[in-house]
């Protein structure tokens, strides 16, 4: 009954059927290019801007986080080698610690050694100094016994003698 | 000539009230409009062979659709096309079928010469017109943006301009808030250009009926139903076995309950696009009314009071229209996102999983037992 009216959509409430399928044909048309070609590209566009603002907020805090692993490693480094530098000091210290007590020991028993030797030597000296001395005593004390004994005169020329002796001694 | 043939001619008592009610809601002028549209109806009578309307304002004339477009320069007569008994008739305007003498008019209607009623109008109507003029500019946004997002701008840099920032926002509101808020995140990409492509064209419809001369298709209940149609389609073929089940079975209920919910539930399943339907249609059309209204207004005063009266209140009554302009664009924008928030409401609803459990039996016994819950 309502379509057979003149123009249905001019009352109120009506419901047109002839317009509606204008509408719905229309309506399909146009979703049907809004779902070909205009919205894809706005939907990729912005979906494709959105991964790359997301992915690139996400690099930035990786990167983010390795800078700081890469600085606190640096630190750890730098603490090492600190550690490694102070330890390789104490060991030179005490190297060059050891070396110089050990240089000083065997001066100082170098020196010994020279003070005993020399020791030794004069001792040496002394001994044949001595041993000559005596040879020379006891040569002198047969010479000047054998004087004696050929010319015991008296006992002045005996006192002469033995002061002779002893004067030589004395001279030699 | 043929103004008498597009105002309704068969104002039933039913309709004269409710349009009456819309005019209640919407402006505090009752009385006012009531006789406005009384005057309108009478003039319908007698304006058999007068072009002009004894009526100083012609609210019916405004808000109904025409086989004509007006526009600043004068009116522009539209197609008309007749489906009748299996056969096409096509004119270029109505005076062309009757003067063809293929159509004959009677009481407002037009018949065939052989008086079978027409089976089919296809005619091109003004509502029509614009209701592809706001697909077009639909289209044409969504094509140029698209052409930009294309080029790489929004793609690889941030959007530029107003327009395109605008296009940007009201695409991620609707996908973010609007769908993604209702339809569960791995399915919403489906719905998506859907619901936007819905958003953008009733927008856009809403808003040409802001221009002065030009109509709403939105106030008109064939393209609001057609629009809620869609969502009603779409709705149910997206149901998922839950939804079905919730219909026809609901899990956990007593047999007898069964018998009373399962009616219901699916007397449900069309008042929610009806709803929707409605809710467009009354909220533009009850704000085309107003503004006639107001502004008819100032001719009601003219003829009852005289000129200076008329032209005196004239003041009031703009600025009032100029302030209801503001809250159309709003509620235009409104209703279009209105819209299109329970469409995915809707198909949210239908696309929903639950685990069943939810609705065991002894599951809900012990929510009843929770002294908290109870």
């Amino acid at each position: 009954m309502m379509m057979s009216l003149f123009l249905a959509g001019s009352s109120l409430l009506s419901f047109n059927t002839g317009f509606a399928i204008w509408i719905l044909i229309s309506l399909i048309v146009f979703l049907g290019i809004m779902y070909k070609f205009a919205l894809p590209p706005i939907i990729k566009g912005i979906e494709e801007r959105e991964q790359s603002i997301q992915s690139s907020l996400d690099a930035a805090e990786k990167a983010l986080r390795e800078a700081e692993k890469i600085s606190k490693d640096n630190e750890e480094v730098v603490r090492e080698a600190e550690r490694t530098a102070q330890s390789i000091r104490k060991e030179a210290t005490k190297e060059v610690e050891e070396f110089r007590a050990e240089r000083m020991e065997k001066a100082k028993e170098e020196a010994e050694k020279l003070i005993e030797d020399a020791k030794k030597s004069i001792d040496q000296e002394k001994q044949k100094a001595l041993q000559e001395l005596r040879k020379e005593v006891t040569d002198l004390t047969i010479e000047a016994t054998t004087r004696l004994l050929q010319k015991n005169v008296d006992s002045e020329t005996n006192r002469k003698l033995i002061d002779e002796t002893i004067n030589d001694l004395s001279k030699n | 000539m043929f103004r008498h043939v597009f105002v309704s001619q068969s104002l039933s008592p039913l309709k004269v009230a409710f349009v009456t009610l819309l005019v209640l809601f919407g402006s505090f002028g009752v009385g006012l409009s009531a006789s406005a549209t009384g005057v309108a109806n009478a003039s319908d009578a007698d304006a058999a062979e007068t072009e002009e309307s004894s009526s100083p304002i012609d609210v019916m004339g405004k808000i109904a659709d025409h086989d004509y477009i007006e526009s600043p320069f004068g009116k522009v007569y539209l197609p008309r096309i007749f489906w009748v008994d299996g056969q096409f008739y096509t004119y270029s305007s109505t005076k062309k079928a009757l003067t063809s003498g293929d159509f004959i008019e009677k009481e407002g209607v037009i018949y065939r010469a052989d008086e079978t009623p027409i089976t089919i109008d296809l005619s091109i109507t003004s509502h029509l017109v614009y209701v592809w003029l706001g697909f077009i500019l639909a289209l044409l946004i969504s094509l140029w943006a698209a052409s930009r997002y294309r080029r790489g701008i929004g793609r690889t840099s941030a959007p530029k301009g107003a327009l395109h920032n605008i296009y940007e926002i009201l695409y991620l509101f609707i996908r973010d808030d609007v769908i993604q808020g209702y339809i569960p995140k791995e399915k919403a990409p489906r719905y998506t250009p859907l619901l936007f492509s819905m958003f953008m064209a009733i927008a856009f419809m809403n808003l040409f009926g802001l221009l002065p001369w030009a109509a709403t298709a939105t106030a008109d209940l064939t393209v609001t139903a057609t629009l809620a149609f869609v969502t009603f389609i779409v709705t149910q073929a997206s149901g998922t076995k839950t939804y079905w089940g919730h219909i026809f079975n609901f899990p956990g209920v007593p047999l007898l309950v069964k018998f009373i919910l399962t009616p219901v539930e699916i007397l449900g399943l069309f008042t929610k696009p009806l709803a929707l339907c409605f809710r467009l249609f009354a909220n533009m059309l009850s704000g085309k009314i107003m503004i006639i209204s107001i502004l008819g207004l100032i001719f009601i005063f003219t003829e009852l009071f005289g000129a200076t009266v008329g032209i005196g209140s004239s003041v009031i009554w703009v600025s009032l229209t100029a302030v209801l302009y503001g809250l159309k664009v709003f509620v235009a924008l409104l209703q279009a996102y209105i819209f299109t928030l329970l469409s995915a409401v809707f198909i949210g609803g239908a696309l929903e999983e639950h685990h069943h459990e939810e609705h065991d039996v002894e599951h809900d016994d012990v929510k009843v037992m929770d002294p908290i819950n109870a």
